[in-house]
């Protein structure tokens, strides 16, 4: 049982790894754009996900602190799509 | 007739369970607002100074900041290792576990020197425009994280060679464990922000 806990953990550092390879890739290669931009929010949603789950084992924890924590890896990459999309509103609604 | 049976409250024991205690969520849960107030600065700023935003980012080392990532989620697995070792008794195995931590969180800190020393070498500054002011901004406040951070792992590796936590008491292993993970997860948010998108 240990042993399964032990792997798990193992894959999703793995898992994590991966995703950072893949957004430094794209920052270097890749277009910015909406499709972009899009992915690399979902990639940070699913490493907070992992993080706040697994590591921190909320999972199966305080249902209040999870969902707090889990608030976090939904509000910010929502606010990455949503400044791409439209800056020039936001711009205009919190001018001082 | 027949009485109603109500059902059981849908709320189990592992809804109210806590890893850690309450004190240290509480300093989480602050440290995350401080970090969400950083951010939407960024926002904010990002939307009122679109080139300053869309032209720092390349000017930044990827490199340093996709190394530091993986040093920070590498140095939050062997914590993750350390709590299960100490789970299953062995003391020993868990300080080793967290010296990877802390060995982690040294490097860190190197890296996050001599990029900043690259910066300057290119005449980067916090005087050089909006986008560099909240990046030496945020990223100075997150090393400082670390740096304590891993003062604090390198203390329950003290506590753990005295013998003062053991298989069945190890609250404040866990306490740091979560901490850790916090400065883990700020920096896997300022990675995107702040190198990656454009």
């Amino acid at each position: 049982m240990q042993m399964t806990t032990k792997k798990l953990i193992g894959a999703l550092w793995l898992l994590l790894v991966v995703l950072t390879l893949f957004s430094a890739y794209m920052a270097e290669q890749v277009t910015p754009g909406l499709y972009s931009i899009s992915i690399m929010a979902i990639v940070l949603a699913i490493k907070g996900r992992i993080i706040v789950d697994y590591f921190m084992e909320l999972k199966e924890s305080h249902v209040i602190l999870r969902a707090l924590m889990r608030m976090y890896f939904y509000v910010i990459p929502a606010l990455i799509i949503l400044v791409y999309l439209f800056p020039e509103q936001i711009a205009t609604l919190t001018e001082l | 007739m027949t009485e109603a049976v109500l059902p059981p409250l849908s709320l189990t024991t592992n809804t109210h369970k806590i890893p850690g205690n309450m004190a240290i969520w509480a300093a989480i849960l602050a440290e995350m607002s401080e970090f969400a107030i950083m951010f939407i600065v960024y926002f904010l700023a990002k939307v009122h100074n679109p080139v300053a935003f869309d032209e720092g980012p390349p000017k930044l080392s990827t490199v340093a900041g996709a190394s530091n990532t993986l040093i920070m989620l590498t140095s939050s697995f062997f914590v993750v290792r350390a709590v299960i070792a100490i789970r299953e008794n062995h003391p020993e195995k868990s300080a080793r576990w967290l010296w990877g931590a802390v060995s982690c969180g040294v490097l860190y800190l190197i890296i996050k020197y001599f990029e900043y020393e690259w910066n300057t070498a290119q005449g980067l500054s916090t005087e050089t425009n909006i986008f560099y002011a909240v990046y030496y901004y945020v990223t100075f406040n997150h090393l400082l994280h670390v740096a304590w951070g891993s003062a604090a792992i390198a203390w329950v590796i003290y506590r753990l060679n005295t013998g003062i936590y053991t298989q069945q008491e190890h609250e404040g292993l866990i306490n740091v464990a979560l901490y850790w993970h916090m400065i883990d997860l700020a920096w896997i948010t300022i990675f995107p922000l702040l190198y990656v998108i454009r």
